[in-house]
């Protein structure tokens, strides 16, 4: 009894936190405007969504955005992954503490302070001060990614390979790359995750001009949503469920 | 398709300062004939320097001075009050001679306006009671999971996990579209025979909003460190004479206690500083601190962002106790990361 | 000695961490073909010793003289040496041909060139055909070899070894020293070797250095450091020993245990406080009558090849070696020959006991 009374409790739970995405999706596949009445089955929707330009131009925006800022983010973080990790204990903990600074700060936090530096300089925001916004956010999960791989290391391999002659250049490249590859391509598919994902911090760091997904659906959802807005987050949706499953997936098989 | 703007001098710092580290870096290099490792770390080094330290200096520079530039305590006195600036902008002649007319400050609208500190205070309560309704819903959710007997627990994790990194404001427009007038909620509503009932733009709504975005927040921690748990700790409760209940508050709950305070900090501080949550669930009828200060920000009127660094200021130190706190009571982080 | 026949010169090397001080004016050198061990307990400093040689830190002041050149600010790969690393660190990416050719592929040699010595490599330590296999799939033993000859291959001037055998269980610990030995031999090579273990070090090694807390003790070849050690420590860290407060009388006298012994030691004055050293088999059991103390046996041990007896004489226990068995509780007489008394200045004796019993 106590059993299925605790299942029970758990399924409603879940429910909760899940009903309310189900309906999204189902409705977007609506082929009414009503949201309470079930029209039939179709991709109306979907299809007005790609016929909007405004849309596409935040398709490619994000799409863009997110690419290049995990492909920055993975580079600088994998780097200083490796440079944290061979540091003494003192400095690296206070690189570990910075890192932890962006992560546990509020977004809205970071997007305004972001947001005044830009101001501060006279940097107009748009594209670029976005890219360097979702950077900044996503280097410190790069790390976090990446470190594990390095712990796991025998830390005697790096120096093994130059004691047999290579340069450090070619001991990163050789050695400490080739073992810690899985770390960094989980850390590239977060990076790319969590910009897709990003609202807040895009949102203070960019003009109305450049919006990406998440900033083109708030403007919209404050006047309402419309139903091509459900077919829209619908399949955000979908994309990040796939994309966290995966990482999810990578970091269990890594353990 | 994208829109490159014209480079201010921030353009011409950045590159200066990036040249300027590239020499840095080459000069190292050749003077100790070579390099060692932590010099991986230097781009990054320079990174947080530029986009998070900076940054956060700027706010609390922002917050001690006014649009001139000058030192100032305006900005933390609007927080009190906050016709403050409007009152100091207004010629004392002009207001001297409103008075003798016999009318008041409040008559006069410039009296003073708590809007500030009483938004900061309801956004203090709201984000109470979440933590609170998150932590009766979420530790008996997260130990049911961590229960040994349970296969599912761990799978059923994964699904607690996810919506941790989803896209908070796709969720709450998920929320608020099965809210609305004639959402799934109130159609219910009618076929039961209960009537329409006004769900969105309400205080309960927004609350609702928080529960749902945080919850996660809460039982993956709480989860986490049950599921770490020596289970043979309860097994030997069991043999010296506790009942499943002693069991419960003798020991399971005592060591799950790190849990619990990552879940409320994790749940707490986000809560303090939503915006979106409130504009989209309270239909802008139910402000929260979160709002105000992005309401300073889109606003064009330079005085308003310093007095919206002043109140975000206020918020990082908030936050940074609330941080402090946690490392007092899980300094191993057993609450467990992120992932 | 004449300087230039050394390899390797160590002058005045002192090293700090955070203002530790884990080296102190070390001096040391190695000569051409020489098996020199560094031996001492945890924390000693060998490790670090080992590793300023091999490039990997830098002395906080001090010479490292390789072949009369000073070295210490040169980079690991610039350096005619090679390293077995005390967990073998070979690259788990790369199989075990890839592990042992990657020093050779860097100096850009030919294919088939490294074909040849990677295969002549695997034959010296017994692995041949075992190039294609995957490191990771090895026994303990096996990377161990693959470790070695990844160093070797590269014809190094010295081969320096970090406790290479610790990871190994005690059988083939024993085999692995006579293997590394003989390589030793074959190759002509100049080996460098630290270990904890006092027994590795004599069987193994030409020259040992033993240290103690980032300082020297002594320098010797197995049997000098074994017969006479410089202080208790090294005594008692050497093999076992009884230590002893004593008291010289005069000159080849000295008076422990509540008597007085010739001995075969002069020079320290007077009625001075020494310390008394003798190995537990250097104490011969002999009639009650005939010893020159008498005791009584308190517990028996046997420990395979002999029995091992605590005998208390008053006062002192002695720990005694003998392949003969003494009922316990029974009396027996204890006898010394002076030969076998070793006096050393005293150094805070109970520390160094201590000290040794713990590690």
């Amino acid at each position: 009894m106590m059993k299925v009374i605790k299942r029970f409790y758990l399924a409603l739970v879940l429910a909760f936190l899940y009903v309310p995405i189900v309906v999204l999706i189902v409705q977007s596949f609506n082929a009414g405007k009503s949201r309470a009445k079930w029209e039939g089955f179709s991709l109306r929707w979907y299809e007005e969504l790609f016929r909007d330009p405004d849309i596409i131009k935040s398709l490619l925006i994000t799409l863009s955005i997110a690419l290049l800022a995990a492909l920055f983010a993975t580079i600088i973080g994998t780097l200083a992954a490796i440079g944290i990790h061979a540091m003494r204990k003192r400095p690296q903990s206070i690189m570990l503490t910075l890192n932890n600074i962006p992560m546990t700060m509020p977004d809205i936090v970071t997007g305004i302070s972001l947001m005044l530096l830009f101001i501060f300089t006279q940097v107009e925001r748009g594209f670029v001060t976005m890219l360097l916004a979702h950077i900044t956010f996503d280097i410190p999960y790069v790390i976090l990614s990446v470190m594990p791989k390095l712990q796991q290391m025998n830390k005697h391999t790096y120096e093994a390979a130059l004691d047999l002659g290579a340069t450090p250049g070619y001991a990163l490249f050789h050695v400490i790359l080739p073992e810690i590859v899985p770390g960094v391509v989980t850390g590239a598919m977060l990076a790319f995750t969590l910009s897709l994902d990003d609202f807040t911090i895009s949102y203070f760091t960019t003009s109305p001009l450049v919006q990406n997904l998440s900033t083109l659906i708030y403007s919209q959802a404050r006047k309402g949503i419309k139903p091509t807005m459900n077919a829209l987050s619908a399949l955000m949706f979908i994309a990040l469920l796939i994309l966290l499953l995966l990482v999810n997936k990578r970091t269990r098989d890594e353990e | 398709m994208t829109s490159f703007q014209v480079p201010g001098w921030g353009y011409v710092l950045m590159a200066v300062g990036f040249a300027a580290f590239i020499a840095l870096l080459i000069a190292y290099i050749v003077v100790n004939r070579g390099f060692k490792r932590p010099v991986f770390a230097s781009p990054y080094v320079l990174w947080i320097i530029v986009f998070t330290v900076i940054p956060c200096l700027l706010v609390a520079y922002f917050s001690f001075t006014d649009p001139a530039g000058n030192f100032t305590l305006d900005n933390f006195k609007s927080f009190w009050d906050a016709n403050y600036n409007t009152r100091k902008g207004i010629d004392p002649a002009l207001l001297q001679q409103y008075q003798d007319m016999g009318l008041s400050l409040d008559d006069l609208g410039l009296g003073r306006n708590p809007i500030n500190i009483d938004t900061l205070v309801f956004s203090l309560w709201m984000a109470f009671l979440c933590t609170a309704i998150c932590l009766l819903l979420g530790y008996p959710a997260a130990h049911i999971m961590a229960d040994r007997e349970f296969r599912l627990g761990p799978t059923l994790v994964v699904l607690f996990v996810v919506p941790m990194w989803m896209n908070f404001l796709l969720r709450t427009i998920a929320l608020m579209s099965i809210m609305e007038d004639g959402g799934l909620i109130n159609t219910v509503l009618n076929w039961l025979g209960f009537g329409p009932a006004k769900l969105l733009n309400t205080t309960a709504a927004v609350q609702v909003g928080m529960v749902y975005n945080f919850l996660p927040f809460m039982v993956f921690p709480i989860y986490n460190v049950l599921n770490k748990m020596d289970y043979q700790l309860s097994e030997a409760a069991m043999d010296l004479g506790c009942n499943k209940w002693k069991i419960f508050y003798k020991v399971t709950l005592p060591l799950s206690i790190p849990g619990v305070v990552s879940g409320i900090t994790m749940v707490f501080m986000p809560a303090v500083t939503t915006f979106y949550i409130s504009r989209l669930l309270g239909g802008g009828k139910v402000q929260l601190f979160g709002d105000l200060i992005e309401a300073k920000f889109l606003s064009t009127s330079l005085n308003e962002w310093n007095v919206g660094s002043a109140l975000s200021l206020v918020m990082m130190v908030l936050i940074l106790l609330s941080l402090g706190l946690l490392q007092k009571a899980d300094p191993k982080g057993e609450g467990g990361g992120i992932i | 000695m004449v300087e230039n026949e050394h390899l390797i010169d160590l002058k005045h090397i002192c090293k700090n961490y955070d203002g530790v001080t884990v080296l102190d004016d070390i001096n040391l050198y190695i000569r051409k073909k020489e098996f020199v061990t560094l031996l001492g307990p945890s924390g000693c400093g060998k490790t670090t010793t080992l590793r300023i040689i091999g490039g990997f830190e830098t002395p906080t002041s001090g010479e490292v003289l390789f072949e009369g050149s000073e070295i210490s600010q040169l980079p690991p790969y610039k350096r005619r040496v090679n390293t077995v690393f005390q967990k073998y660190a070979l690259f788990p990416h790369l199989n075990v041909h890839d592990n042992i050719a990657f020093g050779l592929k860097i100096k850009k040699m030919a294919k088939g060139e490294i074909d040849k010595r990677v295969d002549a490599m695997l034959e010296l330590v017994n692995l041949k055909g075992y190039g294609k296999r995957r490191v990771d799939a090895l026994s303990g033993g096996q990377q161990q070899r693959v470790a070695i000859a990844r160093s070797l291959v590269n014809e190094p001037e010295v081969l320096l070894l970090d406790e290479p055998l610790g990871a190994l269980d005690l059988k083939l610990r024993k085999g692995m020293q006579l293997e590394l030995k003989r390589m030793q031999q074959h190759l002509g090579i100049t080996f460098l070797y630290v270990t904890h273990d006092q027994e590795e070090a004599l069987t193994m090694s030409d020259t040992i250095v033993v240290m103690r807390e980032g300082k020297i003790l002594q320098i010797g070849d197995p049997k000098h450091i074994y017969d006479e050690p410089a202080n208790a420590f090294v005594a008692d860290f050497i093999g076992e020993s009884n230590i002893l407060r004593g008291t010289m009388v005069r000159d080849e006298l000295v008076r422990f245990a509540g008597r007085e012994f010739p001995c075969v030691d002069f020079g320290f004055g007077e009625n001075v406080p020494v310390d008394v050293v003798v190995r537990p088999e250097d104490v011969m059991l002999v009639g009650e009558d005939v010893g020159q103390i008498v005791g009584t046996i308190r517990s028996v041990l046997f420990k395979g090849v002999h029995y091992e007896m605590m005998i208390d004489c008053g006062e002192t226990t002695f720990k005694v070696h003998s392949t003969t068995m003494q009922p316990q509780g029974s009396r027996v007489g204890l006898s010394i020959v002076p030969f076998n008394i070793h006096i050393m200045k005293p150094m805070a004796t109970a520390q160094a006991q201590e000290e040794a019993a713990a590690t």
